[in-house]
């Protein structure tokens, strides 16, 4: 069967030079999409994510990408990565108040906790609720790197705890996932999670 | 929060230097191969800084970068010679996480940290400080603790904050490639006066300084170079005699 990973490419603000790495080294192949033929032609979606809430949705429109890639997420294993993660939900409060892609009926907020921000360095995930991404990730430490957090209270998989406040650190709605987290930042335990992803 | 433990290489392409007080570059390695060695002894982060390019006034040497990003699946920070939107955007591409600025904000348009943070969130943009003291207070220098600016570093760490930097990397020139401790009142008077993670370098020379540092200033990270060169330590031990002394570090 074929396995091919697109990599939504979008706008000067995508790092996807890291997140690619990251998955061919977990032995998956990659295909970066740059457009609707693109991204009818791959078998799995990742959404990266580096900027504001704002400037992803307006890029992904400028691409032409928005409405395809809401279509495409309802059927294809989806992984969204940080902003790419928060953008699945319906709202984002990042410059102003945008829609998102709406998969997660979620709201992006600004951290709201009594210690610096952004919250960025390894943190420990406290997995809530199993799924076959976080499969043997149970309490492993990842990269956190972020001021908004994703609000939801019926998709969350794990919780992280940042200075006592806890935080929805990876969500799942049937076929899409999200992280708050950068896997291709957080060590081996991020290539486990990438090999999960490839054998979804 | 776990401390972050950052190796930082101040890179004259194509080699990792190492000066003392900014200056008499002392030549120790490949950028890449230390990165690789120090990702393997379990770094948070790497941060690369071109610490003659600014000096040099010439533009930003990617190829280095990109080879030392491809070896690291952690954040990896890269500044020198960064004076505009597309030199944040390129670096991204090359595979930068997250940018450091300081000479061109400092000396000419500090608007710049305010469309970088806009454009690529302001966890991606670090504003690098370089302090130099005098009798009652600390001074912003840039062009690799050349050049003097008149500016506050505690003023000017609060501008940046409220210009959008995601952080601070403040390092101090009195102190740079000594070893002999940090400016412990210096760390702590920034850290206190912004709401964004401090990184603090310059002076570690023994795991107590380390200690001694993240006891007194609570800093988020700390940036260790010469002791790693020189081989005095590893990230490993480093994270070791913390955790042992009760300070939380990651695995």
């Amino acid at each position: 069967m074929s396995n091919i990973i697109g990599l939504i490419n979008y706008g000067i603000a995508g790092n996807i030079h890291s997140i690619k790495k990251a998955i061919e080294k977990a032995g998956g192949t990659i295909k970066i999409v740059n457009n609707e033929s693109e991204l009818n032609s791959v078998d799995k979606i990742v959404i990266p994510g580096v900027g504001s809430f704002k400037d992803a949705i307006s890029e992904l429109e400028k691409d032409k990408l928005l409405e395809p890639l809401k279509k495409a997420i309802q059927t294809k294993p989806t992984l969204g990565i940080c902003l790419g993660m928060q953008i699945l939900s319906t709202l984002g409060f990042e410059y102003g108040k945008t829609k998102g892609l709406d998969a997660i009926k979620a709201e992006v907020k600004p951290i709201l906790v009594d210690a610096k921000v952004p919250h960025m360095g390894f943190n420990t995930i406290d997995v809530v609720k199993t799924n076959p991404l976080l499969n043997e990730l149970e309490n492993e430490e990842f990269y956190f790197m972020h001021s908004y957090e994703v609000v939801n209270y019926t998709e969350i998989s794990s919780l992280t705890d940042y200075a006592g406040h806890k935080f929805v650190s990876s969500v799942q709605k049937d076929n899409i996932y999200g992280v708050q987290f950068h896997p291709e930042k957080s060590r081996e335990a991020g290539i486990k999670l990438f090999k999960n992803f490839i054998e979804l | 929060m776990k401390i972050r433990i950052i190796a930082k290489l101040d890179v004259k392409p194509p080699y990792v230097v190492k000066p003392v007080h900014f200056e008499g570059l002392r030549k120790i390695g490949i950028p890449q191969e230390l990165a690789k060695k120090y990702y393997e002894q379990g770094a948070d982060e790497v941060m690369y800084i071109d610490i003659v390019s600014s000096l040099y006034q010439r533009g930003i040497i990617f190829e280095e970068i990109e080879k030392t990003a491809n070896e690291l699946f952690i954040p990896f920070g890269v500044g020198g010679a960064v004076r505009s939107i597309e030199d944040f955007s390129k670096l991204f591409h090359k595979g930068a996480d997250k940018v450091l600025i300081n000479t061109y904000a400092v000396q000419e348009n500090p608007n710049i940290i305010n469309q970088a943070a806009e454009i690529f969130g302001n966890q991606a943009v670090v504003v690098n400080i370089e302090a130099k003291k005098w009798d009652k207070y600390y001074e912003c220098y840039t062009d690799c603790g050349r050049i003097q600016s008149d500016k506050n570093v505690i003023e000017w760490a609060k501008e940046v904050e409220q210009r959008g930097a995601g952080e601070i990397f403040l390092q101090c020139i009195d102190t740079d490639g000594r070893q002999r401790g940090f400016d412990l009142e210096l760390a702590k008077q920034v850290v206190d006066s912004v709401n964004i993670p401090v990184i603090i370098g310059s002076g570690a020379g023994k795991l107590e300084d380390i200690k001694e540092l993240i006891e007194y200033a609570k800093p988020s990270g700390v940036a260790i170079a010469s002791m790693l060169h020189y081989d005095l330590t590893n990230i490993k031990e480093i994270k070791k005699y913390l955790s042992d002394n009760g300070i939380e570090v990651s695995k």
